[in-house]
């Protein structure tokens, strides 16, 4: 009986707000600046998260500050699940002509949604399927990597370094990979040490993986994840840390020699260009140390002269091209040439790696 | 010492407050929310008008206002069944993603079955994973009195967990560049969608659980049993009903129910499995299944007010609101309408000191 | 002696019809141990509450010292050194001892110094016999222990003037030994306790001084020298036998319940019945009278399939039926009123019909194997309703809305409808008015003369002398003595009923 009331009542709430929305719809047509070419991105955390979609932000940022002409707007927090391909079509309904899905787990929905609308062009972060309106674009972010491997090869002293990792996929084993070739150039003895926490986005618990990791001996920690936790649980227990996606030195000074950071800005605003003036094409974007689409973040006050230097060697020579990080001989945890001498992994081979190389400790789950 | 108000227990739940209770509830949470919005210097009207907007003013909001609604449905249908006899069965998020899991296998195994045979098949493994998901639960706490709620709960985990093992692992697409992603179901396993929409059938399982569920819960001799057990056990035991089984069939069945939402969720939308299929439906619906009393039917209107909520929740965004605005929106009417039900039960008597002191009794 | 410390002058406590304290006088001195005792229902309980500031009386003075005081709520009552041990103790169990006794200290500092209330309870609980671990937690402890707590509690917050509701019902005989001790202990130090009971034995080995209460009034004040068993018999119960109701005799019928030297735990796993055997005939009511939580519940539900016997049999018109399910035992015409009409026998917040039929909706008539048919329920709802007068709006409304007699009166009626072979009522009338009361009996005596085998349990001496045709008493889960109604005496079935059978020794430790 009580029920009863309770229907009636949301009934007239739902009409209520039919109502309600009937009139927002029509207000929304106003007449806007509507020249301006609307740029939409969406992210998977939050755009607070000092980590991978802040790093997109920054990008978008560099964007309109480069082209004022270009309107953007960004939808943050979108699950990978039901709800992307819905707010990636409502995007486009509300006029935005470019799009950048910025997670792997959109790959799905963005394909989805550019079937429907072939004008709209489709920029795909960090997934392998493509259309006729739909691009991929990544960075090479392991060069990065390795380049902080070498920073934190030079700093341990207990030859154990730390790695908090998010989770098993070919992205975070190339990263581990090349950070660890980047620790043994400089330090063969010394080990990385992995903890999966199968979270991109969980403050809590990267911290406490980086306090386990260091409890368990190592004395710098590298990091796969979206936001600093495992950098101040180094600087809280005195250790040093490797940062990732942007300069975390901000939220852990004491600790963090160093980050591996992405550089959107720059990309964005070529394909925008692109875009605009008719060249655009699809296609599958890697862009690497050469672009200025990965970089390291400026050193900490901890960082020795001799250090850097090394650094500086390597990040020419991937600058130039010639050689890059899985550049043989690599072997794996077994010991089993993986990569022969001299010769350099195909992209293909890096793009679905799952093997880890030696001097990883550690386990791919399968 | 003492404040001059006090509650005094209406011996009828008055009628009156039912109604303007949810109302009022609902209305001061979005007051409530508008001031907050003012204050961050955003003009409310326009954020909630755009809200709605997004989701109900036009055909392809509305339909995935509905898409949305039916995950939520499902597992409200679910969590509601066993609400009614006052076990906290919290476990729906694990039981969904089991669910789905369950279905998955089919696809996965013999992806040449033609549709008339998978699409059953995916039903019924769903249903059964769901149902099998709340059996230990059900077990421990038919024989044991074991605590529902925490078991359920840690289900949940165990649950999802699992799934991301078999997607990490085994079940990975061989295609997918190690990308934790099983293969794309065949054609044969996708649920039919309503014309160009997103719409699957799922919204008719939803549909017609809710009629069986409307008739089981009046008119069943099932029904009658849930109903004393669920207000008294001792009643139910001097009554001769069999309690234990009655434990075992709720749960069982409350299980089945968002085991199906799994499956009609992988199969109608994601059309592979991958973690984070669901963003908490098996959560929210808690909050569906208690605004909506546990009343089938008001169950389909509070999962499309909640559609409606995260719909036009994303859209908000587009005005430079932050997402979680809908979050709180959502926050603040549960708030408002579960500190309401007081005025439902009580009435407030403002009394004079020495009244304040007799007694009670 | 000289003044008392407290005087309770007039005292009038009523409830809605009831008048539970009736122009009631007390006097508490200081160093004595003063037993309230009467029957339940007496309003000894009433007025303690009233005396430790539950209840504001409607009438009556409250003096300490000489000077009248009015409390308004427990905590004035602690103020004036009157603290109350309840029987359900008010003990935070996940704390420990020493958190729950100084929960109510207010200091200035934010932070409890525990260490130095422990060491200090130690000392203060020696002074009183009360030996207490404080850093126990509370739910690792015995009832008896927790009982203990709760007076240390009591006395640490400086109470003068300690109330103890019926409690020895909770402890075991070494347990009951150790309180009387510390009890003595404490009056010795100059406090004054105060012990509700029924227990006339307990009176007999602890009082310095009682006051017998009935039906609200004081029906007398014995001095130490003056007690003796019969005289509080006659105090507590003392009555005319009240004319039967008007009935015709049933001729002797076959035996319909059987119970032959039945054991049984109650909830605390402690044993409930003793060897119990009794013998119910058709057409017969046997009332079993008996102080509360003499093993009446778990009586009534060993019969009824809700409680399993540990030893001896249940036979049911000559069938073994002992440990049946209770579904067997209503399929086998198996009545039972209990005691707990909200809890138990009706669903309070359901309607109408669906209370009227808890007991026979598996019937076929009421519901297929899977649906109900809710046109049969409907019409035998309301034919129940007009054939036992009961006056509702409607059928559709919680049957919580009604009041206790209605009640009473639409269980019994659903309980009658099922043509039962043996009917078991526990305590029918409590709560009920006059007339409620009337015809709830006149419902068991038609019921009896459609020859069901009736058992009657009740505390209510009138009650069972108006309407059983055999009676005989509960106590210590056995059923002592048996007497045609017509011999029997009043003043022997109040014996019994307070323990001091011929047989049952008087195990309260002796003074």
């Amino acid at each position: 009986m009580k029920n009863r009331y309770l229907v009636f009542l949301l009934t007239l709430l739902v009409a209520t707000v039919f109502v309600l929305g009937g009139c927002g719809s029509s207000k929304d047509k106003k007449p806007a600046a509507e020249s301006k070419l609307k740029v939409a991105f969406v992210y998977v955390g939050p755009v607070g998260d000092a980590g991978w979609s802040y790093a997109h932000d920054q990008g978008r940022q560099y964007l309109i500050s480069k082209m004022p002409d270009v309107q953007t707007t960004i939808i943050e927090s979108v699950p990978e699940g039901a709800d992307a391909e819905r707010v990636i079509t409502q995007l486009v309904e509300q006029g935005h002509k470019i799009i950048f899905t910025t997670s792997f787990g959109y790959m799905d929905p963005t394909i989805n949604v550019a079937k429907k609308y072939p004008n709209v062009v489709f920029m795909h972060c960090s997934g392998y399927k493509t259309a006729a309106n739909v691009g991929t674009y990544f960075g090479r972010i392991y060069q990065s990597r390795y380049l902080t491997g070498i920073v934190a090869g030079k700093a341990t002293k207990t030859n154990v370094v730390g790695y908090v990792a998010a989770h098993p996929i070919p992205e975070v084993v190339r990263g581990i990979n090349a950070f660890t070739l980047g620790v043994r150039s400089v330090n063969p003895n010394a080990k990385v040490k992995v903890i999966w926490t199968n979270t991109w986005y969980d403050p809590a618990k990267e911290k406490q993986a980086g306090k386990t990791l260091l409890d368990a001996g190592a004395d710098v920690i590298a990091q796969h994840q979206d936001t600093p936790g495992p950098q101040q649980a180094a600087q809280e227990k005195g250790k040093l840390g490797i940062g990732y996606n942007t300069d975390m030195s901000k939220m852990a000074p004491k600790a963090v020699m160093t980050s591996a950071v992405w550089n959107w800005g720059p990309y964005y605003v070529k394909i925008v260009d692109a875009v605009k003036k008719g060249t655009w094409k699809s296609g599958q974007y890697w862009g690497g140390m050469n672009d200025k689409i990965v970089d390291i973040a400026p050193y900490g006050p901890m960082v020795g002269e001799d250090t850097k230097k090394l650094v500086d060697t390597a990040k020419k020579k991937l600058a130039e091209g010639k050689w890059d990080v899985f550049t043989g001989p690599v072997k794996d945890q077994t010991g089993k040439v993986v990569v022969k001498d001299g010769q350099k992994m195909s992209d293909a081979d890096m793009l679905k790696m799952n093997w880890f190389v030696e001097g990883v400790e550690g386990t791919i789950p399968k | 010492m003492f404040v001059p108000v006090r509650l005094e227990k209406r011996l009828v739940p008055s009628p009156v407050m039912r109604i303007m209770v949810p109302l009022v509830s609902v209305i001061m949470a979005l007051v409530f929310c508008g001031i907050f919005l003012a204050i961050t210097g955003r003009d409310p009207l326009e954020v909630y008008a755009a809200m709605f907007a997004g989701a109900l003013g036009s055909a392809y909001g509305l339909s995935e206002t509905v898409v949305k609604a039916i995950p939520l449905m499902l597992c409200a249908l679910g969590i509601s069944v066993a609400f009614r006899m006052q076990l906290w069965n919290i476990g729906a998020e694990g039981q969904f993603y089991i669910g789905a899991f369950a279905a998955t296998w089919l696809p996965l195994t013999f992806p040449n079955l033609p549709g008339y045979v998978m699409i059953p098949g995916m039903i019924l493994l769903g249903l059964a994973a769901g149902a099998m998901w709340a059996f230990i639960p059900a077990y421990l706490r038919a024989k044991s009195n074991v605590n529902e709620i925490i078991t359920t709960l840690m289900f949940n985990y165990v649950g999802i967990l699992l799934v991301d093992y078999f997607v990490y692992g085994p079940w990975r697409d061989p295609k997918g560049l190690n990308f934790p992603l099983t293969a794309r179901f065949a054609d044969a396993a996708i649920l039919p969608t309503f014309g160009a929409s997103r719409i699957h059938i799922g919204i008719v399982f939803a549909l017609v659980l809710v009629f069986i569920l409307l008739v089981a819960f009046k008119y069943s001799r099932w029904g009658y049993e849930i109903r004393v057990i669920g207000q008294s056990e001792r009643a139910a035991a001097y009554a001769g009903m069999n309690i234990q089984r009655s434990i075992f069939y709720v749960m069982l069945i409350s299980g089945a129910i968002s085991g199906l939402a799994g499956m009609a969720e992988v199969s109608g939308i994601a059309g592979r499995l991958q973690p984070g299929l669901s963003p908490g439906y098996g959560y929210t619906a808690i909050i569906i299944a208690w605004l909506s009393k546990l009343n089938p039917l008001a169950i389909v209107l509070v999962s499309l007010l909640f559609g409606v909520l995260q719909v036009g929740g994303y859209l908000v965004q587009t005005f430079g609101v932050p997402a979680t605005v809908a979050s709180m929106v959502q926050g603040a009417i549960l708030f408002f309408v579960v500190g309401g039900e007081i005025f439902i039960n009580y009435s407030i008597k403002i009394a004079s000191r020495k009244e304040a002191l007799t007694e009670n009794d | 002696m000289g003044a008392p410390f407290i005087k309770m002058q007039g005292i009038v406590k009523k409830f809605p019809g009831v008048v539970a304290n009736d122009h009631i006088d007390l006097d508490i001195y200081l160093g004595e141990i003063h037993a309230l005792l009467g029957e339940n229902g007496s309003g000894k309980s009433t007025l303690m509450s009233v005396l430790a500031g539950l209840y504001k009386p409607t009438a009556g003075k409250i003096l300490i010292n000489g000077v009248e005081k009015k409390f308004g709520s427990p905590r004035d009552a602690i103020a004036n050194g009157i603290g109350m041990v309840h029987q359900h103790f008010k003990l935070v169990e996940p704390l420990t001892v020493a958190e729950n006794i100084t929960m109510a200290e207010r200091e200035g500092s934010f932070w409890l110094k525990l260490g130095k209330y422990e060491h200090e309870l130690i000392q203060f609980g020696a002074k009183y016999g009360l030996s207490v671990n404080p850093s126990a937690l509370v739910w690792q402890l015995s009832v008896g222990e927790k009982q203990r707590v709760e007076i240390l509690r009591i006395l640490y917050q400086g109470s003068q003037v300690l109330i103890l509701d019926e409690p020895t019902a909770v402890l075991t005989p070494q347990e009951t030994c150790e309180l009387f001790e510390n009890l003595r202990t404490m009056a010795n130090e100059g406090c004054a306790v105060i012990f509700i009971t029924h227990k006339l034995n307990e009176v007999q080995a602890l009082a310095d001084r009682v006051t017998v209460l009935r039906g609200g009034k004081v029906t007398g004040v014995l001095q130490r020298d003056e007690i003796e068993t019969k005289r509080l018999v006659r105090l507590m119960v003392g009555r005319d036998v009240v004319s039967h109701y008007d009935r015709k005799n049933v001729s002797d019928g076959q035996i319909v319940l059987e119970i032959d030297r039945v054991n049984a735990l109650n909830d605390m796993g402690l044993p409930g019945l003793n060897g119990l055997s009794l013998v119910v005939r058709e057409g017969e009511i046997l009332g079993l009278a008996g102080v509360a939580g003499n093993g009446q519940r778990e009586l009534a539900e060993v019969i009824a399939g809700l409680r399993k016997t540990t030893m001896g049999t249940v036979r049911l018109r000559g069938e073994d039926v002992t440990n049946l399910s209770p579904l067997e035992m209503i399929r086998r015409g198996v009545g039972y009123v209990p005691e707990d009409r909200m809890g138990m026998g009706l669903i309070p917040e359901l309607n109408i019909t669906d209370n009227l039929v808890l007991k026979c909706y598996q019937h076929p008539r009421f519901s297929g194997r899977w649906l109900l048919n809710n046109r049969e329920i409907y019409n035998k709802s309301t034919q129940l309703v007009e054939q036992y007068q009961v006056k509702i709006p409607s059928l559709e409304q919680p049957i919580k809305l009604l009041s206790g007699g209605n009640m009473q009166r639409l269980l019994l009626a659903r309980e009658i409808a099922n043509e039962p072979k043996l009917m078991v009522v526990v305590y029918p009338v409590r709560g009920l008015d006059v007339g409620a009361t009337e015809a709830v009996h006149k419902l068991l005596l038609e019921l009896r003369l459609r020859r069901t085998a009736i058992l009657l349990i009740s505390e209510d001496l009138d009650e069972i002398f108006k309407l059983a045709d055999r009676v005989g008493v509960l106590s210590r889960g056995q059923v002592v003595g048996d007497f045609n109604v017509e011999d029997a005496d009043v003043e022997e079935i109040g014996l019994l009923m307070a323990g001091s059978a011929k047989g049952v020794e008087n195990d309260v430790c002796p003074r």
